[in-house]
């Protein structure tokens, strides 16, 4: 409201500044000639000048003088040709209605469709200072920590693995290895860097990678997430019996029901065992299977990105047949995301967005993945 | 709430633009001085406006409100400050923003200086600047409105370009806009005399400040933007002949060429249509460069961002206001009289080859920049014109060129005597051959032809002090009767010396760099050695090092010359975090006018790194050259014969300090 009325006052402003020229005593004028023969005029002296300087001889500044008197006269002419037309308007209605109509209207028809009105202005210093809930605030907060106290552990420790969920993943190989640097090693930090480094390596295990989950399963023989991926490692390296019995151990050591349990046990079935885990839960929608992960091993980059494309338009066809699956959007609008398609991102979080709207639980998980991983969500405004 | 207002203001501001460009022009037409009135106060109104906007705006970058889609696209919260704010022009939206500001700054400064126009005059030159400032409103409202925002707002921005964030942003394109959109202003001028009807060497008088302005701020403009590509883009060139250089350098051709035409046109009101075509012209190419910058049929550093539309958009504004010029003028020179006669060697005659020359080169240049684009349309057939075109073509068409810049001053107007002139030339000529000649010998080495190029720069300025002598007459008079009269001359003829000058400190610049200069690349691991220009480099390795949005690789280098330590040089290759974009930084040290110019490649696996080490002789002339032929056009401006008609300054001080002499 308190736009609107500054608004209507600018626009008044202009309007009674523009129209007060109208407002006066109006007169006509002719062209008399006067601005040119005050040109003229100097040229003469400058002839003068010039002469009593020595720049041109006394036959030149003749001439000259003859010249610019023939201008002089011209003007002159010309200024007795023309004659006042007639008496000024009094009034000047039409022009005066014109200025008042043309800037309100003008003004307001194109700031309603093109404007935010509803936006207030919004300063990075002040959203810092008060982040709210918003996840993308408070790791630029802590980014900015960071970059004046690079050596502050618990906030590379803190930031690394929202990195890695966000797929931001050289930021989060920087953490992780600034985390390990600073705080030391733990199981979680060296699972954690491990992952990032498979993931980067789309779903190779690097050497780096394997030294990593080998010091975290070292540290602590629990940590599941790093023994399934030593497993995984001798797995690519071809070495099918130790990962199946690695498989079959992480299977054995699982609690029942386990998340991970039908991962573990397609890895179990592909090294030639037979599945041990209470399988739970059904495979995610969406994830890779086993074989497909163990396939795009072999492949090309060309290919396993292809692979990859073809994994997520599955996704996509299966979402449009049945939209009424919240972690499946999530899914695909970070898998666009991640394949760099920021276009079909923003597509897929709007069609997200319809089945599950933004004033519901899930469409807010929505948009704040969105903000989480820097989609633009156009105002309901625009 | 305060963006939103910024965004009203400049719909606002498209609301007055419209009122200023239907209403005056009909008090105009009626001689209705209520109408005319308009004219002045909607331009300034119009500029407040426009700057009240661009503050907003300004506003945004500086505290990184990230919910405006143009900010979050080219800023960073991390970025030094200055960054922020030259990141404003940093893109295509708020460059086109920093465009209408300028042109509205000219308007509003014609509204304010043009007290000595006629009343209809001036009402229809702020008109056609009015139908101009519409068009690009429109531009930027409907297809780059830079206050678009984003909610909810990210956290983040994108950073600028790297390769823009530099002081040189900061400089190079409000100059370079000052002088593009200067040749606005003579384009208005020429548009209104031809509504009129009526031109006369008046006209001439009134539109030379404004010719001289654009054309000063161009040339600083363009010698800027050249030294940032040198240091910058780490090449070691310093004028590549690419599309976009050639956009801002043939409106300075033709603006060059309209400066000259003018002044035939105020003293003896000749070459009136001519001129008028020029004013046009210049212009004219000045959208052009526009329309091929920003619309993305050329990919450079300046080309923001490629959007279809706005192409469409620019060319539609091009054929509108370039079109409708040439028809009006079509329409109406043939009822415009022909002005005063002249004999072919006479100033005039000097400055209609001056004329003649620069207008072939623009066309030159104008078919080399066009040439591949209309073929890749028609064939689709890629060619690339590139230096060796331009220095053949280009180069050949200077030479005459600079041969005549001295004689133009010392012709008489009218019917000048070449043979008088000659005579005063022929010593400067000499002295010019002897100074090229021990500049050769002192740099040892290199064609004969050098040594004439030289000689071709030291003519240009000794030539152009041989006018203010011979106008002094230093020779014939005592010295002191001459210094009085030398400094009594208008301040034009110190101006227009200066600017001549100025040309042959660049083409001194340009002979020797182009002749002397050496370039060594080379595969170098600390503690290597290599000589340039008599200096030796010691490379000492390389640094990491952080910046506030970058991380970089310095490699430092000690330089010394005879044994002795001299000074020492960093280098580096830098990484912007936010885009993961690559840079490189070249070590630059001056010795005097030459430059020892430092760039790192990639590096090896043997822990080497390639390193391009350039000697560049008395390279600073080039780009000093530019400064003084610009402190020439300031001076030139500062004439007290353009303020005719401001009746407080009709005093004649160069009168009174003559009088005791005399």
């Amino acid at each position: 409201m308190v736009l609107w009325i500054v608004l209507a006052c600018f626009t008044a402003g202009v309007t009674a500044l523009l129209i007060a020229p109208l407002m006066k005593a109006s007169h006509l004028t002719v062209a008399d000639g006067e601005d040119e023969a005050a040109v003229y005029r100097d040229q003469l002296r400058e002839i003068d000048r010039d002469l009593g300087q020595g720049l041109i001889g006394a036959e030149d500044a003749g001439y000259a003088r003859a010249e610019i008197g023939r201008r002089l006269l011209a003007v002159a002419d010309a200024a007795a040709k023309v004659a006042p037309a007639g008496r000024a308007p009094a009034r000047h209605r039409l022009a005066t209605a014109f200025v008042i109509l043309c800037l309100p209207v003008t003004g307001l028809c194109l700031y309603v469709t093109l404007g935010s009105p509803g936006l207030p202005s919004q300063p990075l210093e002040a959203r810092l200072a008060n982040p709210g809930n918003d996840m993308a605030l408070l790791v630029a907060k802590a980014e900015r920590h960071l970059a004046q106290n690079p050596n502050d552990g618990a906030g590379w420790d803190l930031l690394a693995p929202i990195y890695f969920r966000t797929m931001r993943l050289p930021d989060a190989d920087q953490a992780y290895r600034n985390a390990i640097r600073l705080l030391g090693e733990s199981p979680q930090r060296l699972a954690g860097f491990g992952e990032t480094l498979v993931a980067t390596n789309d779903g190779i295990v690097t050497e780096e990678a394997r030294v990593a989950f080998e010091r975290a399963v070292a540290l602590d023989a629990g940590n599941m997430r790093a023994r399934f991926y030593v497993a995984l490692a001798l797995e690519q390296a071809g070495r099918a019996a130790e990962a199946r019995g690695a498989f079959e151990a992480l299977a054995r050591d699982s609690p029942p029901g386990a998340a991970w349990a039908s991962l573990v046990n397609e890895h179990i079935a592909k090294n030639g065992g037979a599945p041990l885990a209470t399988a739970a839960a059904p495979q995610m929608l969406g994830n890779p299977s086993a074989e497909d992960v163990a396939a795009a091993k072999d492949m090309s980059p060309a290919d396993r990105s292809q692979m990859i494309k073809g994994m997520i338009d599955s996704l996509a066809a299966k979402l449009k047949d049945d939209p009424n699956n919240i972690e499946g959007w999530l899914r695909l609008v970070r898998s666009y995301q991640v394949m760099g398609d920021a276009t079909k991102a923003s597509e897929a979080l709007q069609a997200g967005l319809k089945t599950f709207p933004a004033d519901g639980e899930p469409g807010r998980r929505l948009l704040a993945l969105a903000r989480e991983i820097g989609i633009p969500v156009e105002g309901a405004t625009q | 709430m305060i963006i939103e207002i910024g965004h009203y203001a400049l719909v606002l501001a498209l609301a007055t633009a419209l009122i200023a460009s239907i209403l005056p022009v009909i008090g105009a037409r009626r001689g209705d001085t209520a109408l005319m009135d308009l004219a002045p106060l909607a331009t300034i109104t119009l500029f407040c406006l426009v700057a009240f906007s661009f503050s907003v705006l300004t506003w945004a970058y500086a505290v990184s409100d990230f919910s405006l889609l143009n900010v979050w696209e080219n800023s960073h919260s991390l970025m030094p400050m200055v960054y922020k704010i030259t990141g404003v022009w940093g893109n295509h939206e708020g460059s086109m923003m920093l465009w209408l500001l300028t042109l509205t700054l000219f308007s509003a400064l014609v509204a304010i200086f043009g007290r000595n126009l006629p009343d209809t005059l001036k009402a229809n030159v702020l008109t056609v600047q009015a139908w101009i400032t519409v068009a690009f409103l429109l531009f930027i409202l409907f297809t780059s409105n830079p206050f678009m925002r984003l909610d909810p707002a990210p956290a983040e921005g994108q950073d600028l370009n790297p390769v823009l964030q530099d002081f040189g942003l900061a400089i190079h394109p409000p100059l370079l806009y000052l002088g593009y959109v200067g040749f606005s202003v003579c384009f208005s001028f020429a548009v209104a005399a031809l509504i009129e009807g009526r031109i006369d060497a008046a006209w001439a008088r009134w539109v030379r400040p404004w010719t001289l302005a654009a054309w000063t701020f161009l040339t600083a403009g363009i010698a800027m933007g050249s030294y940032w590509a040198y240091y910058e883009l780490g090449w070691g060139g310093w004028w590549f002949w690419d599309p976009v250089e050639n956009a801002s350098f043939m409106p300075w051709l033709a603006g060059t060429a309209l400066l000259h035409s003018a002044l035939v046109m105020e003293k003896r009101e000749a070459l009136k249509i001519w001129t008028v075509l020029l004013a046009i012209m210049t212009f004219s190419l000045s959208l052009l460069g526009t329309f091929l910058v920003r619309s993305g049929v050329l990919t450079s550093v300046h080309a923001f961002a490629t959007d279809p539309s706005r192409g469409i958009f620019i060319l539609a504004i091009l054929s509108f206001f370039i079109g409708g010029a040439f028809v009006l003028f079509a329409w109406r020179a043939p009822q415009l009289k022909s002005g005063g006669l002249f004999a072919p060697i006479s100033r005039e005659g000097a400055l209609v080859l001056n004329n003649l020359i620069l207008t072939v080169s623009t066309a030159t240049v104008l078919t080399g920049t066009l040439y591949p684009l209309v073929l890749e349309t028609l064939t689709g057939e890629k060619i690339s014109v590139g230096a060796p075109f331009f220095n053949l073509s280009f180069g050949l068409l200077m030479i005459p060129l600079l041969l005549a810049v001295p004689f133009g001053p010392l012709l008489a107007w009218k019917r000048g005597d070449l043979l008088g002139a000659l005579q005063r030339i022929y010593v400067v000529a000499g002295m010019a051959l002897v100074a090229g000649f021990a500049f050769f010998y002192a740099q040892n080495g290199g064609p004969v032809l050098a040594a004439l190029g030289l000689a071709l720069g030291f003519y240009l300025i000794f030539g152009s002090l041989t006018d203010l002598w011979y106008r002094a007459n230093f020779g014939k008079l005592a010295f002191k009767i001459a210094f009085a009269r030398f400094k009594g001359l208008p301040r034009s003829a110190f101006g227009s010396a200066l600017a001549h000058m100025g040309l042959g400190v660049t083409v001194l610049g340009i002979v020797a760099v182009t002749t002397f200069e050496t370039e060594h690349v080379l595969e170098m691991k600390p503690g290597m050695r290599a000589e340039a220009g008599g200096y030796s480099l010691v490379f000492d390795g390389l640094r990491e090092a952080i910046g506030p949005n970058f991380t970089e690789e310095r490699g430092h280098f000690t330089v010394s010359r005879n044994g002795a330590v001299v000074a020492d040089v960093w280098s580096s290759k830098r990484i912007y975090t936010a885009r993961r974009m690559p840079t490189t930084e070249a070590g630059i040290l001056t010795f005097g006018a030459s430059q020892l110019y430092v760039s790192l490649g990639d590096p090896m696996t043997d822990g080497g790194i390639v390193v391009r080490i350039w000697w560049k002789p008395w390279i600073l002339f080039i780009w000093g050259g530019a400064v003084v032929m610009m402190i020439g056009g300031f001076v030139s401006l500062s004439d007290r014969r353009l303020r005719v008609g401001a009746p407080s300054r009709r005093a004649k001080p160069v009168k009174l300090a003559m009088e005791p002499a005399e």
